[in-house]
């Protein structure tokens, strides 16, 4: 049973004034891959880097299992690793990589052989065992890195970034097997990734951190439908969730057409900021009038970017539609909302999640 | 849900609670520090300190008197005494000048060996080797065989092409060491400007030749800014070890006017002849101080370099 | 940037190559010459040697088997030779020895002062030598060391240290940070990864620094003269026996000086490649 807790974890860098984790606190279940996910400078890495032992906490501490591992240095922890660039040993064979930890550790040579066998075959991996990593492709190097925390039978596995130097194709293709390995192992993993996509895909819960912050911690369906706040709201979906700065205007504006929610706002609201995925939003003869830039066609689903006029400023917005689709850059078309919609205030947090619908300029402060 | 694979054979690490290390941290890390820096410290603060005493005496070897403490005593001989002054100024001239003249004729080497051409490698070869040599033998090969009044090879051209022969090392001491000194360094020089050629990323090169910039503005703008560093840190290396040029006075000239720089005067006045131990051990003080005064000026040049690594 | 190959880059003028290429050939057919003379020199009889300069001489080893015969009482060459060898390769082998821990101490985990660590490092070879030397003749007379071997490996470990120390730290900083993490949570300790990373890796920039400390420390003289005039003594001492007062001795000298400088300079030959890659590696950062 071996879980890993977070409890305030604290890591401010020297010379510098803002944490860069913040009082992280989190709960990885025993078999769980959780996704750390993020922007570059959200404290991920470091998150991860404080469990592997490399930075050390500044506040709280750290569990594995139930022992508590701050203090205790990364060859104790019972953690493997695999880097974003791999960190092969460059003078060593496949075999030997894999088998380092072992040696380092005292097992006895026929079975780390047995081992780094057994593993080998797991990935793939036995035509190259002599090979050395210079000989490698990128694909097989990464393999191999993964090949190497695999062997030691750790409690936990860190992974930082491992499929991002990979070509996209082969991003793709080597997600599916890592969860497939990660589920048949059956050992918690954190893993760390800035692609949010990846994050969605892969994690069973996927952590959120901003400017070391953890902003919210939940399976990606519940981050994708309730997003805690406009950060999470932005950043997890791709294309990116619609976002609209209505101001305090009641009932909320978009252009000219007005927003009617089934649902009543708080009177002390405020400044509001208005969410609609790309798929709630509808291309056609809707009251609000759009101007379309461009049209993306990926065969199976087509995105239509527009442009609204909107409180002076020209703001883009993006609909996902079905093929076929008629319109071409410079057309004008009216959009539509169906579906639900999400009102951040203004800071930031989810206020409530409404089903709404636009109407022309009046219709719904006259009614 | 598919079943978990763990077969756990040996446990590498047997549960328990979490150790604390023996020794904190900051000691372990400078534990392997510690051998290199007492056995340092050791041989060189031992022999400054034993110096310093010593400069505060008045202790002469031959003939053979008691060391008396005088205090600042032999400070204030010193600083009526004209040839340490003299000294001083050689020492500036057999330091500044081969430094900068080295340093120069070891980029435009570097240059000229930056580029492909035939039997590279050969004239790679043949420019390293005079930093090579031991110093003694450029000394005694300069002043015997190249310098030399009568049969000197120099003199020979100079013959050939119509002038008089010209006394090198008794009438130019000063210039006949120092070009054995530029002849000794430019190699190191042009070693360390060739590897800053070769570390030049290339991608910033290509991008200036596809827009067009002359050659030699790449060199003026791109290639000169990414040489600085390597530059200081041939100013430094160069400076430190000739300030301290021995060898080459000793042969070629055994002192005299004109090339005894401060080094060979505090040998002079101690174990060269003069036997005055006190005496001398004050004028080494005064070159510590002086080094150290130039050391912290040099320290702002080494810290920009450190701290240019720190921001990288 | 490497190969002797002359294909100029695309569009430059081949006789702008070739010219240049010539220039270097001059240049430093000019910068060799001293070099090249004395070793023609060192083939020729006295009298060729010292009258106005010849191309043509009959050679002979005369004036090497003169050098290396044995002087009985004064400094022979095999002597001067064997002691010059065992210094350096001990002295070398004792820097580095302290220099790897102590450049590990200030590159791949730093201790937090590593700056002041390294200044002070460097400002030890700020002291003159001619101002170390009469405490040091004291303590070496005292302590029985003079005319020994121990005390010039002694001596040239302490010159060479601070320039070893300075030029590893900067090879071991190039070291890519994931690798030492890597091994470390592989369970290495200083030991493992040392072996398994930063030697291989730094491999280069290590024969860099000892070929230097064995530079300095086998063209070394004052120390040597001056501790060792006679018993234990290097090379460079030998050389200087090999000057007379009276008759001509340009052509022995030349002999004297070509064997002195054999062994550092196929060294360097040899190394020279890797040593310029080596300093390009990070030498200077």
């Amino acid at each position: 049973m071996t879980e890993v807790r977070y409890v305030e974890a604290t890591r401010t860098y020297p010379g510098t004034d803002t944490p860069a984790v913040d009082s992280l606190s989190l709960d990885i279940a025993d078999g769980e891959l959780l996704v750390l996910v993020g922007p570059s400078g959200s404290g991920k890495s470091t998150a991860l880097r404080m469990l592997a032992g490399l930075e050390p906490l500044d506040a709280g501490a750290v569990f594995i299992g139930d022992r508590d591992v701050t203090d205790v240095r990364p060859r104790d922890r019972d953690i493997a690793m695999v880097f974003q660039n791999y960190a092969l040993y460059p003078q060593l064979s496949v075999a030997e990589n894999m088998g380092f930890a072992l040696k380092q550790h005292g097992v006895p040579k026929e079975e780390r052989t047995a081992r780094v066998r057994e593993t080998a075959r797991i990935l793939d991996l036995e035509p190259f065992l002599d090979r050395k990593p210079r000989q490698l492709s990128g694909g097989q190097r990464q393999r191999v890195a993964m090949g190497r925390a695999i062997v030691r039978q750790p409690s936990v596995y860190l992974m930082d970034e491992p499929l991002s130097n990979l070509d996209a194709k082969l991003r793709v293709q080597t997600r599916t097997e890592v969860v497939e390995l990660q589920a048949r192992l059956g050992v918690s993993t954190v893993y760390v990734t800035h692609d949010q996509v990846e994050a969605m895909t892969m994690g069973h819960r996927v952590a959120v951190l901003r400017a070391g912050v953890l902003q919210q911690c939940d399976a990606p369906s519940t981050l994708y439908h309730e997003p805690v706040n406009l950060f999470v709201a932005g950043f997890i979906g791709s294309p990116a969730m619609n976002l609209v700065d209505v101001g305090d205007a009641r009932p909320p504006r978009i252009g000219e057409s007005e927003l009617a929610l089934d649902a009543a706002l708080p009177n002390d609201a405020g400044k509001l900021t208005v969410g609609f995925r790309p798929e709630s939003l509808r291309v056609g003869d809707g009251p609000l009038p759009a101007r379309i830039r461009t049209v993306e066609d990926l065969g199976s689903e087509m995105f239509v970017h527009v442009a609204v006029e909107h409180h002076g400023d020209t703001v883009p917005l993006i609909a996902k539609v079905s093929p076929p689709f008629e319109g071409t850059a410079g057309d004008q078309v009216g959009l539509q909302i169906a579906g639900t919609t999400h009102l951040f205030g203004e800071d930031g947090s989810r206020i409530a999640s409404p089903a709404a619908t636009l109407h022309s300029p009046g219709a719904v402060s006259r009614s | 849900m598919s079943t978990t694979v763990r077969p756990r054979v040996s446990r590498m690490i047997p549960p328990k609670m979490g150790r604390r290390p023996l020794l904190s941290d900051s000691w372990r890390r400078r534990l392997p520090l510690l051998p290199a820096l007492l056995f340092l410290i050791l041989l060189t603060q031992v022999p400054f300190g034993l110096s310093v005493y010593y400069s505060l005496t008045d202790w002469t070897v031959v003939p053979p008197g008691p060391r008396e403490f005088v205090g600042l005593e032999n400070y204030r001989e010193l600083l009526r005494d004209d040839f340490f002054g003299e000294a001083i100024v050689t020492s500036i001239q057999l330091t500044v000048f081969p430094v900068i003249a080295a340093l120069v004729l070891g980029t435009a080497f570097a240059l000229l060996l930056d580029r492909k051409f035939f039997g590279r490698g050969v004239v790679r070869t043949m420019l390293i080797t005079p930093f090579l040599l031991v110093p003694v033998v450029i000394g005694l090969i300069w002043k015997n065989q190249m310098f030399h009044g009568l049969y000197g090879v120099i003199n020979w051209v100079i013959e050939k092409l119509g002038g008089t022969p010209v006394e090198f090392v008794s009438e130019h001491p000063t210039l006949s060491i120092i070009i054995t000194l530029i002849w000794q360094w430019t190699p190191f020089m042009m070693l360390i400007m060739l590897a800053g050629l070769q570390s030049q990323p290339a991608d910033v090169l290509e991008a200036a030749k596809v827009d067009g910039a002359a050659p030699f503005a790449i060199f003026r703008q791109l290639t000169l800014s990414h040489l600085r560093p390597y530059m200081e840190l041939g100013i430094l290396l160069g400076a430190i070890y000739l300030i301290q040029v021995y060898d080459q006075i000793a042969v070629i000239t055994g002192g005299g006017p004109g090339s005894t720089n401060v080094p060979y005067y505090v040998f002079q006045r101690s174990i060269g002849g003069g036997w005055q131990f006190g005496e001398a051990s004050a004028y080494s003080i005064v070159v510590v101080i002086a080094s150290i005064v130039i050391a912290t000026f040099a320290l702002r040049v080494l810290s920009r370099l450190l701290k240019g690594e720190a921001a990288a | 940037m490497s190969g002797d190959d002359a294909t100029p880059a695309v569009g430059e003028r081949r006789w702008v190559n070739a010219a240049l290429g010539g220039l270097a050939w001059i240049t430093a057919l000019i910068f060799f010459f001293p070099v090249l003379w004395m070793v023609l020199n060192s083939f020729k009889s006295e009298q060729d040697a010292n009258t106005s300069p010849k191309l043509t001489f009959d050679p002979t080893l005369d004036r090497y088997r003169e050098v290396t015969e044995s002087a009985g009482g004064l400094l022979s060459f095999g002597e001067a030779f064997t002691n010059s060898v065992v210094i350096v390769l001990v002295s070398t082998l004792i820097v580095l020895a302290l220099a790897i821990p102590a450049a590990y101490a200030l590159a791949i985990k730093p201790i937090v002062k590593w700056r002041d660590v390294l200044f002070f490092v460097i400002s030890t070879k700020f002291l003159p030598v001619v101002a170390s030397i009469l405490p040091l003749w004291i303590l070496a007379r005292d302590l029985d060391l003079l005319n020994t071997r121990v005390v010039l490996i002694i001596l040239y470990t302490a010159i060479n240290l601070p320039l070893a120390v300075w030029m590893l730290r900067s090879f071991f900083v190039e070291i890519p940070r994931e690798l030492i993490e890597a091994a470390e949570i592989d369970g290495a300790r200083l030991r493992g990864q040392l072996t398994s990373v930063i030697l291989p890796l730094a491999a280069p920039g290590i024969a860099a620094t000892a070929l230097l400390c064995v530079i300095f420390a086998w063209n070394e003289f004052f120390y040597a003269v001056q501790l060792n005039p006679v018993e234990g003594s290097t090379v460079p001492v030998w050389v200087t026996t090999n000057v007379s007062t009276r008759g001509e001795f340009l052509a022995k000298l030349s002999a004297a000086s070509v064997l002195a400088c054999i062994p550092v300079v196929l060294a360097g030959w040899i190394a020279q490649k890797r040593m310029i890659r080596g300093l390009a590696m990070g030498a200077i950062k």
